[in-house]
């Protein structure tokens, strides 16, 4: 019964956040709900990267990767038809003349990036460590290069425009909430268990029989359906894609969404990528000034990447393992109630003199 | 016992701290806005003709989107102090959209809810396009100063893009004012060196040749490298080796220009170097007078004090009076997009329509401005035709040469 109130609180926690956030937003001006959407959709791509990196301990920077597949893929086949032998005239035929809906984008995003996910991780999973990262970030290279100088699959280092915009409010929400739901089904599962010893201590989990490879393999793909999935909302959110967009700025901004929040645990994704992104539009409007009631606060030009790195680091100082310690939502307290049963419990039982 | 690492750890208390900061940054950010106060001694009880300006003051679109709007801004308290446009003034709502897409958006969305009537964005499409679809969404005249390409209109944005328009040349215009330099010139015979790293310079390029072949000149070489890859040094010794009158290269300042320059007269090449608008300012020169000698590039107006348009020169005073002053002559496009949007609203008497304001504009023939006349048509929704300014570089000293116009290549497009 306790386990089960963990559960919830693992589970409720982020969904409750996700939508609080989504609640406060709905009150907002339609410019400053264009901010919340992005806090969302992009706390859904670090949640897409928790689902590896938490879960395997192993860094990657190539998640991003799956998140630019789906997003033009997404964007393309959404895009007018009409527009696309002027703005893309290069295009391959299929690319050309399909069309598909917005919701039928989001799902061909997750699938788009499962798949490339997987056939990358048949390769990449068999790397540990240093090996593994780097080979991550040449995936990355290699994806941002393809799309930017390909004119056959898409705009190349144009902007690719006129894409359908519905990744609103509540659609945001719901894409974030399903990301976590996602994670938080796969996390219980005896697969991410054994994912999760092979983190504590490789050697041990492969002693007992865990077969790494599949099971960061399998980490490695829901993780690409989930980045491919926010790579859909993304697109669907601006209206147009770059292809520096989905590139490096966007690695390591979800990387540190994710490593401030809290790597090991989901409600640190959702509070890494919520929170951090809540700070990062508030210093960004303040370069433009903000009005907090009465008090008109604005910072230089400039420096809102400053302070933002400057906080990551203060975090990082004095607390190594995230802001939430890498627990899962009120799991101390949870733990603690927990304990505090199985001690009751231990009195009730007979004991043998 | 209380430690900031025990409160900071607690995520119920993190979460507060989120939706508290949420709620603090749907507190009303405001733009800088200029001409305002002005604007409030409107005496013709009309509104002020708002233009939300959603541009990027923090990255390397600055020293070009800045310059424009400064200028511009210069020009409306002129047109303000003479009474307005149809007895309103001009106001400018300005937005640093920093380049990041997701607030570009968000601020063109705050620049139509603060009721501007037209949008001016950045000065690079592809930069642009979050703003510029904000601006058609919502019928919207949507300008950019110095855009250089024709992807400002209907050919990126389909038919929304009948409202969106550029106040920079085409590329087809900028590569037919070198083929016209190069023949005028006698230089016959030329090498192309080709930045792959935008499709400006590869237009710009492909117009040349295409020009300068018509016009009965050869081609000796392609040559070609990407901004970043660092071969441009490499490129430049080749260019040097090889036998033509002139060589046209297309590229920006930084970081591969002053790399090539170098290299190509190092080898012991004098011959001249001839680039367009993006080459423009002459500071990333090389400071030996022997290597920055003899380079040439067209541009809208000359930053060095000797524009053959006294308003030009005044202009860039008042800039450089007030420690604004413009690294490029893309200055001008800024006053000059601002009289195309003055024109269009007289052409329509009075009326803030953006669909109204585009077919004026659309129809503009030969507008006087402060950069040239102005002409779009439903094919060309930036500039073609439009008189240049040549400028030579001799022994590390840019300065105004001729006006010369693009020709009748660039015309019959």
């Amino acid at each position: 019964m306790k386990i089960r109130i963990r559960l919830v609180y693992e589970l409720g926690g982020p969904l409750l956040l996700i939508a609080l956030v989504a609640l406060v937003g709905s009150m907002m001006s339609i410019a400053q709900q264009a901010n919340v959407i992005n806090i969302l959709v992009t706390a859904t791509i670090v949640i897409g990267l928790y689902v590896f990196i938490g879960n395997s301990g192993v860094m990657s920077f190539g998640q991003i990767s799956f998140v630019a597949v789906a997003a033009f893929a997404a964007g393309i086949l959404t895009s007018p038809v009409a527009i696309r032998s002027t703005t893309m005239p290069q295009l391959f035929h299929f690319l050309a003349v399909t069309k598909i809906s917005n919701l039928e984008s989001l799902l061909l995003g997750a699938l788009l990036g499962a798949v490339f996910a997987l056939l990358t991780g048949l390769v990449l999973m068999r790397l540990s460590g240093l090996a593994a990262g780097i080979a991550t970030f040449a995936v990355l290279e290699i994806t941002y290069d393809v799309i930017t100088y390909w004119n056959k699959i898409g705009p190349g280092a144009r902007t690719l425009a006129l894409v359908p915009v519905s990744t609103g409010l509540s659609v945001s929400a719901i894409g974030c909430g399903i990301a976590v739901l996602a994670a938080f089904l796969y996390q219980h599962t005896r697969s991410c268990r054994l994912l999760r010893a092979s983190r504590e201590d490789i050697s041990a989990a492969r002693g007992i029989g865990v077969s790494v490879f599949r099971q960061r393999l399998v980490a490695f793909t829901l993780s690409g359906a989930i980045a491919g999935f926010g790579g859909a909302l993304f697109v669907h959110e601006l209206g147009s894609i770059q292809s520096s967009q989905v590139y490096i700025d966007l690695t390591f901004t979800t990387l540190a969404m994710l490593v401030v929040g809290g790597s090991g645990s989901l409600w640190g994704a959702t509070v890494g990528g919520i929170g951090f992104g809540i700070v990062d539009v508030f210093l960004r409007n303040a370069e433009n000034g903000v009005a907090l009631g009465s008090l008109h606060l604005s910072i230089p030009s400039g420096t809102s990447t400053i302070i933002l790195g400057a906080f990551m680091v203060a975090v990082l100082i004095l607390l190594p393992r995230g802001v939430t310690g890498s627990r899962e939502c009120l799991e101390r307290f949870s733990m603690k109630r927990f304990s505090k049963a199985v001690r009751l419990d231990d009195q009730d039982v007979p004991r043998k003199p | 016992m209380f430690t900031v690492r025990s409160f900071l750890r607690k995520g119920s208390a993190l979460a507060i701290m989120a939706v508290l900061a949420l709620i603090l940054t749907s507190c009303s950010s405001s733009s800088s806005s200029s001409v305002a106060a002005s604007s409030k001694s409107n005496t013709s009880g009309k509104g002020p003709v708002i233009i939300g300006a959603v541009i990027d003051q923090t990255s390397y679109m600055k020293s070009f989107d800045d310059p424009a709007l400064n200028a511009a801004e210069i020009w409306a308290k002129k047109i303000n102090a003479a009474g307005g446009v149809d007895g309103r003034k001009i106001e400018f709502k300005v937005y640093n959209d920093q380049l990041k897409p997701a607030l570009t958006r968000s601020d063109a969305l705050k620049a139509v809810a603060a009721g501007a009537k037209i949008l001016w964005v950045t000065c690079d499409v592809d930069l642009a396009t979050p703003a510029v679809e904000v601006g058609l969404e919502h019928g919207l005249l949507t300008v950019s100063p110095c855009t250089s390409t024709n992807q400002m209109g209907p050919e990126r944005f389909g038919s929304l893009g009948k409202l969106a328009f550029t106040f920079g040349n085409a590329p087809e215009s900028d590569g037919a004012v070198l083929a016209q330099l190069l023949m005028q010139h006698g230089w016959k015979t030329a090498t192309v060196v080709t930045d792959h790293s935008l499709s400006y310079f590869v237009s710009v390029c492909k117009y040349f040749t295409h020009d300068f072949t018509l016009m009965g000149g050869h081609v000796v070489s392609q040559l070609s490298f990407t901004a970043g890859d660092h071969t441009s040094g490499q490129v430049g010794t080749q260019a040097a080796s090889l036998p033509s009158a002139a060589t046209v290269l297309c590229t920006t300042t930084t970081p591969s220009l002053p790399t090539f320059v170098t290299a190509f007269r190092t080898a012991g090449n004098n011959k001249p170097i001839v680039g367009p608008w993006s080459i423009d300012g002459g500071f990333w020169e090389p400071k030996n007078p022997t290597i920055s000698n003899n380079i040439w590039w067209s541009t809208f107006a000359s930053v060095f004090g000797d524009d053959p348009n006294p308003q030009v020169r005044s202009l860039l005073a008042e800039l450089q009076a007030k420690g604004e002053a413009p690294a490029t002559g893309g200055f001008v496009t800024g006053p000059t997009a601002l009289q195309g949007i003055v024109a269009a609203i007289k052409d329509t008497g009075g009326s803030l329509n953006g669909a109204k304001l585009a077919a004026a504009m659309q129809s503009f023939k030969n507008l006087p401005t402060l950069s040239g006349p102005v002409s779009f048509s439903a094919a060309f929704h930036s500039v073609v035709g439009r008189p240049y300014r040549i400028i030579e570089v001799t022994n590390g000293h840019p300065h105004f040469v001729e006006l010369l116009s693009p020709g009748k290549y660039a015309s019959e497009r």
